[in-house]
């Protein structure tokens, strides 16, 4: 599964992404000056938060167990089988925000002009994401969640490594059949 | 009749149930499943049946399941169970069908308590609980020439009702024995400005009393009920929306009813292993002896899910969340529940900037056990699992309970605070002039 990734280092608050998301997902017009004028205002799906001197842009997770999915009541989230994202179908939402209140990282928004429950959906069906193409720092990239067992596996070799005082390829991972 | 043998069979065909179903064949696909339910329909949202009988919804989006999707999901619709016999892991069903099983999940669910005064004699026409589709279609139908509404209950079933059948143009009064609506999850204070909410929509609220009662026309149809306080309400319509008393007849004998209680462990097993018990029917028992369950349907189809995965397995695994959280949106107000007052909390609340903006929070020991969001409920997710997660909260309670409008709580730096500065380029061409 591809979820959007957020470097923490790289991000410096901009918001750049938001504004992307806002007017690429959102509006009606497409452009951030047709967008602005447009009401209801179109609503952003990212969001950058951030305390003590560090910032970072957050929206869904699309969790493996996630807990809106227990708690839609008209089956309006709903995993998608191909890209095994979380989405909103519009059509049934009825803005009761009971997903909202279930999600730990905050990131469904209520949108009470419309009625509907915004959600990132990683733009699945455009050729990439809105926020990813737009971040000026490039703190935003799209990687597999599969392949982080990869990196962490290169992760524990290194470290393995170092410990030892092997130099270069001489450690081997024993719990991959690599 | 015959008799069938199944892997799993799940009596009750509800959120709880249906999911319980899937989840097991899901997890384990040889796995054969037979679900039993006393509707004759399933698969089906119940809680948009206040919506449906306003006539807010087209049937079709009431559905979400049709039996015959999976052929190892077999169903018995339209029947009841009569006994259950556990040395012979089976079931025998009205039918006359006798069915046995490995494992059996009880998702029976509840069903409206009765009030007392159609007790004694019969029920007139025009007298609905608010439960299930088949009534609902009735209600529906009854409703264009009934058009004035008694509903009884002011909890969330009835209150969502009232608002549904209001905005929909009928005239609705609303009765609740306690003091306040939504008495089980919300402080009088916090419960004030909602009413006032309903009641400036038209609906009448009239909280301390209940129906001791009725009158019927000659056809047997309700025509007019009293309240306790001897006020007679016209009625052609009464709709039942309180209580859910699980119907558990049929487990007499089978010893796993306590006190006529449903009891589960926290993997959801029953005092016997290979029977678990979801939803609305059971209590769940913690370490140290408390008795819950919150009787929500995000928590209807988390235990479901759960009791399906764990039916085959020698390690069941226990429930993580049981907090009482739901969501309601009364006609452009949001709430928020996050749980009841439980004993011995205290009560902390804010009201916010403008009337019908309200936090309110039952804490106890520093941690949150319950409270309320009404009007402004951005937050609200990290702060269920803030609560959920016990952390004590008492050195930053307050500004918690200050309404933001940010994805993220009292923690984490909002960009409101932020000064914000526009320096305006002048158009080229425009210099000096």
């Amino acid at each position: 599964m591809d979820v959007i990734a957020v470097h923490v280092d790289r991000c410096v608050g901009c918001k750049t992404c938001e504004l992307a998301c806002a007017v690429e997902r959102g509006s009606e017009g497409k452009t951030l000056l047709s967008a602005v004028r447009e009401a209801p205002q179109p609503q952003t799906r990212v969001r950058v938060e951030g305390a003590g001197g560090v910032s970072f842009a957050i929206q869904c997770r699309h969790c493996a167990d996630a807990p809106c999915l227990d708690a839609c009541l008209t089956g309006a989230l709903a995993r998608d089988a191909a890209t095994g994202l979380v989405r909103v179908n519009d059509d049934r939402c009825i803005g009761c925000w009971t997903c909202v209140m279930f999600c730990p990282y905050g990131v469904i928004f209520p949108w009470p002009e419309r009625k509907l429950a915004l959600k990132c959906d990683r733009c699945m069906h455009m050729e990439s994401s809105a926020c990813v193409d737009s971040c000026p720092t490039s703190a935003l990239e799209i990687v597999n969640v599969d392949k982080l067992a990869d990196a962490m596996a290169e992760k524990r070799r290194s470290a393995a490594m170092a410990a030892s005082g092997i130099a270069a390829d001489g450690a081997v991972l024993l719990d991959l059949a690599k | 009749m015959g008799t069938a043998n199944y892997d799993l069979v799940v009596v009750g065909g509800g959120a709880a149930g249906l999911n319980a179903a899937f989840s097991c064949r899901e997890r384990f696909p040889e796995k054969r499943v037979l679900l039993v339910d006393r509707e004759s329909e399933i698969g089906y949202y119940r809680t948009l049946l206040p919506m449906f009988m306003a006539g807010n919804l087209t049937e079709d989006k009431l559905f979400f399941w049709k039996p015959g999707d999976d052929e190892n999901l077999d169903t018995r619709l339209g029947v009841q169970v009569r006994t259950l016999d556990r040395t012979a892991k089976s079931l025998t069903l009205d039918s006359g069908e006798t069915i046995g099983y490995a494992r059996l999940i009880l998702a029976c669910g509840g069903h409206p308590v009765v009030p007392p005064v159609f007790e004694r004699a019969v029920t007139p026409e025009g007298v609905f609980p608010v439960r299930g589709l088949s009534v609902a279609r009735e209600i529906k139908d009854w409703l264009p020439d009934h058009r004035d509404i008694v509903v009884l209950g002011g909890g969330l079933v009835g209150s969502k009702t009232s608002v549904f059948l209001r905005l929909a143009g009928f005239g609705v009064t609303l009765v609740e024995k306690e003091s306040h609506i939504l008495p089980t999850v919300l402080s009088a204070d916090t419960a004030r400005p909602l009413q006032r909410h309903l009641e400036n929509m038209g609906v009448q609220v009239k909280t301390s009393t209940t129906i001791d009662q009725f009158k019927a026309d000659g056809n047997g149809a309700v025509t007019s009920v009293r309240l306790a306080t001897g006020e007679w309400l016209p009625c052609g319509t009464f709709l039942v929306g309180i209580g859910s008393a699980p119907d558990l007849g049929f487990l007499q004998g089978a010893g796993l009813v306590e006190d006529g209680e449903l009891i589960v462990s926290p993997t959801l097993q029953t005092v016997d292993p290979e029977i678990f018990g979801v939803g609305d029917a059971i209590y769940i028992r913690v370490a140290g002896g408390d008795k819950h369950n919150p009787w929500t349907w995000p928590q209807a189809v988390n235990q479901g899910k759960l009791a399906g995965a764990n039916a085959f397995v020698t390690s069941p695994v226990p429930l993580k969340r049981t907090t009482r959280v739901n969501a309601q949106n009364i006609a452009g107000v949001p709430i928020m529940i996050l749980g009841g007052p439980g004993v011995g909390s205290s009560v902390e609340a804010r009201p916010g900037p403008g009337d019908g903006v309200w936090r309110e929070f039952f804490m106890h020991d520093g941690r949150i056990v319950g409270g309320a969001l009404v009007g402004d409920i951005a937050g609200a997710g990290p702060l269920h699992f803030t609560m959920a997660g016990g952390e004590d909260v008492s050195e930053v309670a307050d500004d918690l309970l200050v309404p933001r409008t940010r994805a993220f709580g009292a923690s984490a730096w909002s960009s409101l605070g932020q000064a914000r500065r526009a320096t305006i380029i002048p158009a080229k061409g425009n210099d000096g002039c």
